[in-house]
């Protein structure tokens, strides 16, 4: 059982990882809302030759078509660039370990999982991309990614907290996009990985080398640009390791304490996103409801989690010990992160149950931006359904939710249970979960289940790893990735779109400020989205639970 | 701005008028009909139960052409399954049908209103002049002239041309106040002349009066969905999509995984998942508001604006009709020159003994109340009077002498329950025949030969504090003036606290002094009025509260209030208003009764309430029917049962899920066509009980209730 030892780290971690949050989103607004910050001395004569260089109108402001569509071509421009290099890393520089370029369909599970900020691997990344690979490929695309995330919720943002002035709209993409580059992402990325590296997580382009152990045996030590890759990947919610083992790999988290730094590193910026949502709202109570909305959330979900945590199972990362581990595997799917420190087959059947929860909340508190995004989505169902019980048309911030919200967030609700049953069905009629040696048994089902849910919310935990390398998981999880990141981002954006110019009236029936609404939209989530899977929770992870069956070993 | 003068109060709560009887013989044909799926359709949940229904059915004919999802066993457990699944559409189409037959029972008693009458229509004719001929009231065309006299019934909607007349249009208002009607004012068929005649030209052909219109409002059945129910729709389609998907993911993986489902029971999951509940009862909740109201006798031009009433931010209330009676009461006699107060109050006592108007009793009661009791009872009975006539302005009484005193017929009892024993003494001895006129000052200052030097400035200050003055002369001397005030309605204070504590904010609209408008705001507890308001002040009342992103509601009758009533959000006109009015509002009250605007606001907000109500409900309930079917679900994984804590054995689980499912729609019917109760409280409380009710109370019931059918079932069971 849970140990008042193991709340007490909880509780620290939180109130840690909140009040920097708290204190970074206050940079972040006037970031988004170009006011004066420390950096400008430095940043503004560089952002201002990269908009010249690029031709970029920075006093353009784009609708929120405007603003989907170069989004949508920036990623899927960012994407093709990694795949040409992934497919020919074999004929470029920066590859002492001669890795030959690796298969399209792999390479498009690579891109599509990368850019879409989930990081499903069905690759060993040690040992298959080569520098040039780990460094342009995927950590370009793990900052473009998260940056792309973050700017959807800020142009979101701003649609829901209305016109200020008859000239405003949603912004200017490639503006946002540059300013979350150099003033959030590389800045803390550079700050993580100089900490890390201070702690002992290797930042090196030497090559690995081959050393004699003391037992005698040789072994190939796999070092690179390590400590740079941790740093983005958590903290920009990606999840992609520089191994295929992830932080459970000694190099990439050496110590407890680079663990705990790690787990706040990719909790840091989805709840500062929170606190930013109240700022650019002006109405800080309202970044609240939903911080505290996604934080009850994920206090279910680990209390799930934590429930059989008595002893360590076999594959069970012993380093760590059993509470960080799980505390770690919850938190990464509750930000959908996707990271992992230990072997997920390893992990006690309740706790993939709560690593499924997050991932089909997908805003507990979820990834960067997106985690908004998602509860922002909820808020709208549940003000919906409640509202009408205050007596009178429901409103959010304000503003009416007419027939055509109504009809926008059910459709982004419905993409979710689509996108991943779908495939799930698919996989099982086609042969492909026989193929790769699974069965039908709820250890397989639930292997399955997961790797379309981490897909679909853009997670990247899998069971599968170098195992999902064939032409059918490849595919199939890289559409799903994609349609589970575009769509919704492309209905909420339409949804800020609409709320920009919505009356706001000031006198609200169904206030979303108090304390007792959060409580609504938690109840409602667990009914609307969790209940809807029940019948599949049931078959998988429960039913190995209550079969005896300890883990998927 | 008042074309007419209203002479009576009118009563704050609507005259159920209207009975209803609803042919239960219509309810279970209609409901039938409505089963066809050409007709359920347009409710995408119960087309999807009745799908089911369908596929059920032919699990149970033929279960063979199910291979692995049904069993040649389960017929029996197939046959209940679609009888329920047949109920539970069924169930759907009657509480539509109920809510269309109290409709139409309505719409069948507005139409006993309708008389079939003679009337005098007017023929020009040259040399002769005017002919006037006897027609049937359903024969009368647009533009046909019309003569109404005294006694006569309006025989339908017209334009007064000529003329002026005391009109009493309590069958359709339920009141018994005397209208004035005057050349430009509208006159609605089914009132009575009661003073003079009128010559009126009729303005509406027979199916175009207003009650004709009400009735075919009610009847109505293809009624445009409202914007919240069009959105409530889209919610429901949603969730129904969300639930399909599940149900065929389900098929799939039990074939593919050998989980050994059966058809039924993921179907009977599917169906109780099923927003059904909301999906049943919204097409009813809909038809009720509009029966609602025309019970209310509104008539509502479009179901929006009812839902649009719930909305309202701001409520502009006329004083006059709305916070205060239509009609002021005397408040104090003031006597002029050198005339007593005894003198005036007898005077106007005598006056008004024969003067059944509010104002009329008002005097006569003040008098009693003060002491003030003529002893020329005798000299009434044979008086002369001279009856109020809109013409004149004024009334009167000629007394001829006697010494007698003896109390009018209906004098004694009034006399002796005011315990006045006094004798009376009459100042100055009649010795001649009096009259006595009483009635608008400059009317009798006008009629009088004598007129005291401060008549102006006492009329002057009555009316600068809000008040009317009444003139008295008695033979021709002005005694003095009666102070008629204000009188709040009855209740007022209370409905406007009510409105205040949801969060609406009323303000009080009049022409008024400020200070009188002032002081009647505070007694009734009104934040803001606008004073000395002129006709346009409405208007930009209106566009003021708009321009802050309010919803806003008034009501009206001039044509001067029509530009007002087409900009508010709700617009409700008195059906005794003029044309322009009743055309711009989107509502128009029959009864003619301004406080209604506040039960038109109370019921769009209880509309939201009860479709918000039974959706929370609906889906609430989900979480129990989970946990009753899907333990059991799977035959090949009896590990599931562990979480069967409701401990039903499969079959008895899906079939006590799906009745209560069922029994659930018809249970609910009640709350669809009243509506929930709420008390006019804070939007939070009003939400936080309703939150407890129907969305704590829809997690906790089912599962209750479901254990409850169970033991039921395998209790009947047993005997069988």
């Amino acid at each position: 059982m849970i140990g008042v030892g193991y709340l007490l780290i909880t509780a620290l971690v939180w109130a840690i990882i909140i009040s920097l949050a708290w204190g970074l989103s206050k940079y972040f607004r006037k970031v988004y809302e170009n006011e004066k910050t420390f950096l400008d001395w430095f940043l503004d004569p560089l952002e201002n030759l990269i908009y010249r260089i690029l031709g970029i109108d920075r006093n353009r402001d784009m609708g929120w078509k405007e603003y989907f569509l170069s989004l949508f071509v920036f990623n899927i421009f960012t994407a093709a660039i990694s795949f040409v290099i992934l497919s020919y890393q074999g004929m470029l520089p920066l590859n002492p370990m001669k890795f030959p370029g690796i298969n399209w369909s792999l390479a498009f599970n690579t891109v599509t999982s990368f850019s879409s900020n989930t990081n499903l691997q069905h690759y060993g990344g040690g040992s298959t991309l080569s520098y040039l690979s780990q460094m342009v490929a995927i950590q370009f695309l793990q900052f473009t990614s998260a940056a792309s995330g973050a700017v959807v919720a800020v142009a979101i943002f701003r649609g829901f907290a209305g016109r200020r002035d008859e000239s405003r709209n949603l912004g200017n993409f490639y503006v946002d996009m540059v300013r979350t580059m150099t003033r959030i992402l590389l800045p803390l990325t550079l700050i993580l990985a100089v900490l890390l590296i201070g702690l002992g997580v290797p930042q090196s382009l030497g090559g690995y080398s081959l050393v004699k152990t003391l037992s005698g045996s040789f072994e190939i030590i796999k070092v690179g640009p390590i400590s740079s890759l941790v740093s983005i990947m958590q903290l920009g919610t990606n999840g992609g390791g520089y191994f295929g083992a992830n932080s459970a790999y000694p190099f990439a988290n050496p110590s407890p304490l680079t663990n705990y730094i790690e787990l706040g590193g990719m909790m840091l910026l989805p709840t500062a996103m929170l606190f930013l949502f109240g700022r650019m709202l002006r109405m800080k109570n309202e970044g609240r409801t939903l911080l505290i909305a996604s934080y009850g959330l994920y206090a279910i979900d680990l209390a799930i989690a934590l429930v059989p945590v008595t002893t360590l199972g076999a594959g069970m990362e012993t380093r760590l010990g059993g509470f960080s581990t799980v505390l770690y595997t919850v938190t990464t799917t509750a930000f959908t992160t996707g990271s992992v420190n230990t072997d997920l087959a390893a992990m006690h059947p309740l706790v993939i149950m709560a690593a499924l929860m997050g991932m089909i909340i997908q805003a507990t508190p979820g990834g960067i931006g997106v985690g908004a995004m998602y509860m922002l989505m909820y808020v709208i169902i549940t003000v919906f359904i409640v509202g009408l019980m205050a007596g009178r048309t429901p409103e959010y911030l304000g503003a009416k939710i007419t027939a055509n919200d109504v009809k926008l967030a059910v459709i982004a609700f419905l993409v979710h249970p689509i996108i991943i049953l779908a495939p799930t069905a698919l996989a099982y009629a086609l042969g492909a979960v026989h193929a790769i040696g699974l069965g039908t048994g709820p250890v397989g089902f639930t292997q399955i289940f997961y790797e379309y849910t981490s897909a679909a919310a853009n997670n990247g935990s899998d069971f599968l790893g170098t195992t999902g390398n064939t032409v059918f998981f490849n595919v199939s999880t890289g559409i799903v990735m994609w349609a589970g990141r575009f769509i919704p981002i492309f209905i909420m954006l339409a949804i800020a779109g609409r709320m920009l110019d919505k009356k706001r009236s000031t006198e609200v029936a169904l206030r979303t400020d108090n304390l007792i609404f959060p409580a609504i939209v938690i109840v409602s989530i667990l009914i609307l989205a969790v209940l809807t899977f029940f019948p599949f929770l049931a078959i998988g992870p429960i039913l190995m639970h209550l079969e005896g069956i300890k883990n998927a070993l | 701005m008042h074309s007419n003068q209203k002479l009576n109060m009118g009563n704050i709560s609507g005259s159920e008028n209207l009975e209803e009887s609803i042919s239960w013989l219509y309810v279970s044909k209609d409901s039938l009909l409505r089963m066809s799926p050409l007709r359920l359709i347009t409710n995408p949940v119960m087309f999807v139960v009745e799908l089911s229904f369908l596929v059920v059915l032919l699990m149970t004919i033929v279960p063979g052409a199910f291979p692995n999802l049904a069993h040649q066993s389960d017929r029996a457990f197939y046959a209940y399954v679609t009888v329920i699944l047949f109920v539970t559409v069924w169930f759907s189409t009657i509480s539509e049908s109920i809510a269309e037959a109290r409709s139409k029972a309505t719409a069948a008693s507005l139409k006993k209103l309708e008389k079939e009458g003679i009337a005098k229509r007017i023929q020009e004719n040259g040399s002769e002049g005017r002919i006037i001929e006897n027609v049937k009231s359903s024969d009368l065309r647009r533009g046909d002239v019309i003569l109404i006299e005294k006694g006569d019934q309006v025989p339908t909607d017209a334009e007064v041309l000529e003329g002026i007349a005391m009109l009493d249009e309590s069958l359709l208002t339920g009141e018994s106040a005397g209208v004035r009607k005057s050349k430009g004012d509208t006159v609605i068929g089914g009132s009575t002349v009661v003073s003079d005649s009128i010559v009126a030209v009729v303005n509406v052909n027979p199916d175009e009066t207003y009650i004709s219109k009400l009735v075919k409002m009610v009847e109505s059945s293809e009624r445009p969905k409202t914007p919240n129910e069009v959105a409530l729709s889209i919610l429901l389609l949603g969730l129904t999509g969300v639930f399909t998907i599940i149900l065929f993911a389900l098929i799939a993986l039990s074939l593919l995984l050998n989980l050994g489902a059966d058809l039924s029971v993921l179907i009977a999951l599917y169906v109780c998942l099923l927003p059904t509940t909301i999906g049943a009862l919204l097409p009813a909740i809909g038809i009720s508001g509009i029966t609602r109201m025309s019970k209310n006798s509104i008539i509502v031009k479009s179901g929006k604006a009812i839902e649009t009433a719930g909305d309202t931010n701001t409520i502009l209330l006329d004083k006059t009709g709305t916070i205060t009676v239509g009609n002021r009461l005397a408040h104090e006699f003031i006597n002029l020159g050198s005339h007593s107060e005894k003198e005036l109050a007898e005077a106007a006592f005598l006056s008004s003994w024969n003067d059944d108007t509010p104002e009329g009793r008002s005097i006569v009661e003040l008098a009693f109340s003060k002491g003030f009791v003529p002893r020329e009872y005798d000299a009434l009975r044979e008086g002369v009077h001279e009856e109020f006539s809109a013409v004149t302005r004024r009334s009167g009484i000629t007394l001829v002498d006697s010494d007698d005193f003896t109390l009018p017929k209906g004098g004694r009892e009034f006399y002796q329950r005011h315990r006045f024993r006094k004798k009376f003494e009459l100042q100055t001895p009649l010795t001649e025949d009096t009259t006595i006129h009483k009635g608008a000052p400059d009317t009798i200052k006008e009629l009088a030969d004598i007129c005291p030097d401060n008549f102006d400035d006492v009329v002057t200050k009555i009316t600068s504090e809000g008040g009317t003055p009444i003139a008295v002369s008695m033979n021709g001397d002005i005694v003095g003036i009666i102070y008629f005030k204000d009188v709040i309605k009855q209740g007022i204070k209370e409905r406007i606290l009510g409105l205040k504590k949801m969060g609406i904010r009323p303000v009080m609209i009049t022409g008024d002094h400020p200070l009188t408008a002032g002081s009647i705001a505070r007694e009734v507890g009104i934040d803001e009025f606008v004073a000395q308001a002129k006709p346009e002040t409405k208007h930009q009342k209106v566009k003021d509260e708009q321009g802050a992103n309010r919803i806003v509601a008034m009501i009206g009758d001039g044509t001067n209030d029509a530009p007002a009533l087409a900009a508010a959000d709700i617009g409700l006109a008195m059906a005794s208003g003029t044309f322009a009015a009743k055309d711009a509002a989107n509502m128009v009250d029959l009864e003619s009764n301004p406080s209604k605007i506040i039960d038109v606001v109370m019921l769009g907000k209880q509309l939201l309430m009860t479709r918000g109500a039974v959706t929370t409900f609906s889906i609430t309930n989900d979480v129990a029917k989970y946990f009753a079917i899907v333990p059991v679900m799977f035959v090949s994984i009896p590990a599931l049962s562990a979480l069967n804590i409701l401990g039903l054995t499969p079959q008895i689980a899906v079939l006590s899920a799906l009745i209560f499912n069922a029994i659930v729609i018809p249970a609910l019917i009640p709350i669809a066509l009243r509506g929930t109760r709420f008390k006019p409280q804070s939007t939070l409380r009003i939400f936080l009980k309703n939150l407890l009710l129907y969305g704590v109370g829809g997690v906790l019931l089912p599962f209750a209730a479901i254990k409850l059918i169970a033991v039921f079932l395998v209790f009947i069971g047993g005997i069988i």
